[in-house]
């Protein structure tokens, strides 16, 4: 019988993740199988129950509101490989708790544990040995994250300009319901007509489901539950933030690795240039441009602080005063040839905006890609470490990051949203993020109490007028705890009533990942409070 | 003014494959990297460069003795703002130690056509850690060395003033050009290429020479002119054996101690 452990000091790390958020409950447990899954279901009930993984997540998804915490990090096991006899591409199903970095390592080392693997399995794995390199293209910053969470929450990163999100590339999945039902879902094989979707549990148990009726914003979105007319069911579940079941096996669409990765920073003397920049290098890059990532005046000044401050970002490479925007592209390509057109290609884009071609950093080596690698992510983590002092001196003070995406031709006008809001407000900010998704992280730096609260406001309005512009109100984090407001903003309360009704279908206990996209009490069935802005409101 | 970066093409890897018969370093250029000591000593000469008066500028050569794959990597420096490169490649050149790399390069040094003012190689390379590069090419070209050279203080009026590390600490020496510097690797961080370097490095000419180009004579290149005989080399096998000493701090002490002199120290 698996331990339930009572959530003693022991065990309080378990109660926050990395929104920094701090939660409750009474209990803990680690399976280290679906059965474990099942038993700890059976034996909690009716408690509610929170899923886990890295506990990385950022919208407080991971964080328990009372009840029992299960966290399926022991759930590591790679479970098998197929090759699709159609693509030819390889799909490598793994247990939630298989860690992102780990997966690349063992790819790029062709190391898989293949210990109980069945034949056809080992027979796959002789020719993924000899196949050219595979990746797995779903890149969170942070590569310590977990691969059942990066489902629950359909991961992003920067190559999602490319490749979209993670539920692009998820085929199959089996997922234990809050009932103990076991729902094994393969794409292709279960799909909605219209909106409504009928399910097969293994042991018979048949669901029949109406989907919300919603449109999905044609955005980078990571708000609710994906649903679409005659929508893929393993869709719904990619996405839902731990809600509808608990996702126990899930398989990997995995691609060859590109011949040719560059990456280009491109600097810009102000904003709106980095812009159009990026509005005309779209078009030209196509899809040789798996990235386009943006960094602000503001971070490129507290990166020229942290160098020049801390040892630990000495060796980031010089950014001139002069320098007020980056856009950073990275380039996959078939060959040198192409990467070089492509150069080409970025360099007239700049000039047409009036910037110039030699303000950029081309990275060809692993030195190079390694040292703008740095740069990148040495952004996130100053503003943490920047956010982590100010909080010793105001322990409500926390990162108010945005997560919010627009259409293509609305970059402009919601960069200058962004701009205003803050300048009225006088507050302090750092953004960076997906601009060529039109997906800006803008970090409000709290200095006091007041600053925090006037950002959380903002945010608020914020999310109104993005949605309005037609955009999404969480991009890739995942609603979690922290953005539910942002989702009735969004969808409105009818709309948060039909996920509630359908989260209940699955779950009607209400007791996963409570609070999660929906306050308990809605989910349960109360009444949606209307939204702090209607949808559209400005 | 000219400055010569020497630079080395070393394995990209950890996983270096040896030749079983010469007990030296297969060099197949699949995946060879700049010696990150060379990269430093390149930027060294970029910044001199780039801080360099209008009326005197500085002209930057890359050289290198190499396989032909080798060039791919000339061209990445010229990329990065070097001016020419210079690649000895031969097979008459395989197989060299440090006196016939150093024979070699002074070759190339005088293939240049004026004489360098100012020498700069990085410490040592990450392949063969001999360090003995740059002093020797010093004194095959006669002019002064300061060796692990942390930082250039001053250059003027042909005059220089760096400080280098020591076995005593760290001295600052003054010296005349023309001279060679060998450079820490924390000495620079070598900058990366732009757009518009990739470009014209693209459209930059590597001068190759062989040896006979190079006016080589034949008994002081590659094998053939290395007193260094590699009797045996091979990576020393780890052991992930360890002991554990518990106990008190004297009773720690103690054990120590006795392990210690059984291990006959």
């Amino acid at each position: 019988m698996i331990d339930i452990h009572p959530l003693t000091a022991d065990f309080e790390d378990y109660l926050r993740d990395e929104s920094r958020t701090v939660g409750s409950a009474q209990s803990i447990s680690f399976p280290e199988s679906e059965a474990e899954v099942r038993e700890i279901l059976a034996r909690t009930a009716p408690s509610p129950v929170t899923l886990q993984g890295a506990r990385t997540g950022l919208a407080a998804g991971a964080v328990p509101e009372g009840g029992h915490v299960m966290n399926l990090s022991r759930m590591n096991r790679y479970r098998g490989l197929h090759v699709d006899g159609e693509t030819g591409r390889f799909h490598l199903c793994v247990e939630p708790g298989v860690i992102l970095s780990e997966l690349r390592k063992r790819l790029a080392k062709r190391e898989i544990p293949a210990a109980d693997w069945d034949e056809a399995s080992l027979a796959a794995l002789a020719r993924f040995e000899q196949a050219p390199a595979q990746f797995f293209p779903t890149d969170p910053t942070e590569a310590s994250a977990e691969l059942g969470g990066m489902a629950a929450c359909n991961a992003s990163g920067a190559r999602s300009y490319r490749y979209g999100a993670m539920r692009a590339h998820v085929s199959a999945v089996r997922v234990v319901l809050a009932t103990g039902d076991v729902l094994a879902l393969r794409r292709g094989e279960a799909r909605a007509r219209g909106r409504r979707l009928d399910l097969t549990c293994e042991d018979g148990r048949s669901l029949s489901l109406d989907l919300p009726t919603y449109v999905m914003p044609a955005v980078k979105n990571a708000s609710g539950y994906y649903v679409a007319d005659d929508m893929d069911a393993v869709d719904l579940f990619v996405g839902s933030d731990g809600t509808l079941g608990i996702i126990t096996e899930l398989e990997l669409e995995l691609l060859p690795v590109p011949a040719v990765t560059w990456g280009v920073s491109c600097f810009f003397e102000d904003e709106s240039q980095a812009l159009d920049f990026t509005i005309a290098a779209r078009p030209v890059l196509g899809g040789r441009a798996a990235a386009f990532e943006y960094f602000d005046g503001a971070a490129l000044s507290i990166l020229r602080r942290q160098k020049s401050a801390s040892a630990a970002f000495s060796g980031l490479p010089q950014v001139p005063e002069r320098y007020r925007a980056c856009v950073f592209v990275e380039l996959e390509c078939d060959d040198e040839d192409q990467a070089l057109e492509s150069l080409d290609a970025i360099g007239r884009a700049m000039g047409e905006v009036g910037a110039d071609e030699r303000d950029t950093w081309v990275a060809r080596t692993d030195v190079d890609r390694e040292c703008q690698r740095f740069f990148r992510h040495a952004v996130p983590e100053s503003v943490n470490m920047l956010i982590d002092e100010r909080r010793r001196t105001d322990p409500v003070i926390t990162k108010l990051g945005s997560d919010m995406s627009v259409p293509d031709d609305r970059l402009h006008d919601v960069v200058a949203l962004y701009r205003r809001t803050l300048a009225e407000a006088g507050l302090e900010s750092a953004a960076w993020g997906h601009i060529g998704n039109n997906h800006l992280h803008v970090n409000v730096l709290p200095r006091d109490a007041a600053d925090y609260a006037a950002g959380k406001e903002l945010f608020k309005r914020w999310a109104a007028e993005v949605t309005a512009m037609g955009g999404a109100v969480s991009a890739e984090h995942g609603v979690g705890k922290m953005k539910r407001d942002f989702l009735l903003t969004m969808y409105g309360p009818e709309h948060i009533a039909e996920m509630a009704r359908l989260k209940r279908r699955f779950d009607p206990e209400v007791r996963l990942n409570r609070g999660n996209l929906f306050a308990a009490s809605e989910a349960e069935g109360q009444p949606v409070p209307a939204a702090f802005a209607a949808k559209g409101d400005e | 003014m000219r400055i010569l970066v020497c630079v080395k093409a070393v394995p990209g890897s950890t996983e270096v494959k040896m030749d079983p018969k010469t007990n030296t370093i297969v060099r197949d250029g699949g995946s060879a990297v700049l010696n990150p000591f060379d990269a430093s000593a390149l930027e060294v000469a970029l910044a001199l460069k780039d801080a360099a008066a209008a009326g005197d500028p500085v002209r930057v050569t890359v050289l290198s003795m190499g396989i032909p794959a080798t060039a791919k990597i000339l061209r990445d420096c010229i990329a990065r703002g070097a001016d020419d490169a210079i690649l000895l490649s031969d097979r008459a050149f395989a197989g060299a130690d440090t006196l016939a790399t150093t024979y070699a390069l002074s070759l190339g040094a005088a293939a240049m056509g004026e004489a360098p003012d100012l020498v700069l190689c990085g410490k040592m390379a990450v392949d063969g850690d001999t360090a003995q590069i740059g002093p020797e090419l010093a004194g095959a070209l006669g002019i002064p060395c300061v060796a692990d050279v942390a930082e250039l203080v001053s250059l003027a009026d042909g005059a220089l003033t760096v400080r280098h590390a020591t076995d005593a600490g760290v001295a600052t020496v003054e010296l005349a050009l023309p001279a060679l510097l060998t450079v820490a690797k924390d000495i620079a961080q070598l900058r990366m290429p732009s757009i518009a370097g990739v470009r014209a490095a693209e459209d930059a000419p590597v001068r190759v020479l062989s040896a006979a180009d190079a006016g080589a004579d034949s008994a002081r290149c590659g094998l053939a002119g290395s007193p260094t005989q590699v009797v045996r080399s091979f990576v020393p096998e780890r052991s992930g054996a360890a002991e554990r000493v518990e106990g008190t701090a004297a009773g720690q002490a103690a054990k120590l101690v006795d392990l210690l002199g059984g291990m006959g120290l």
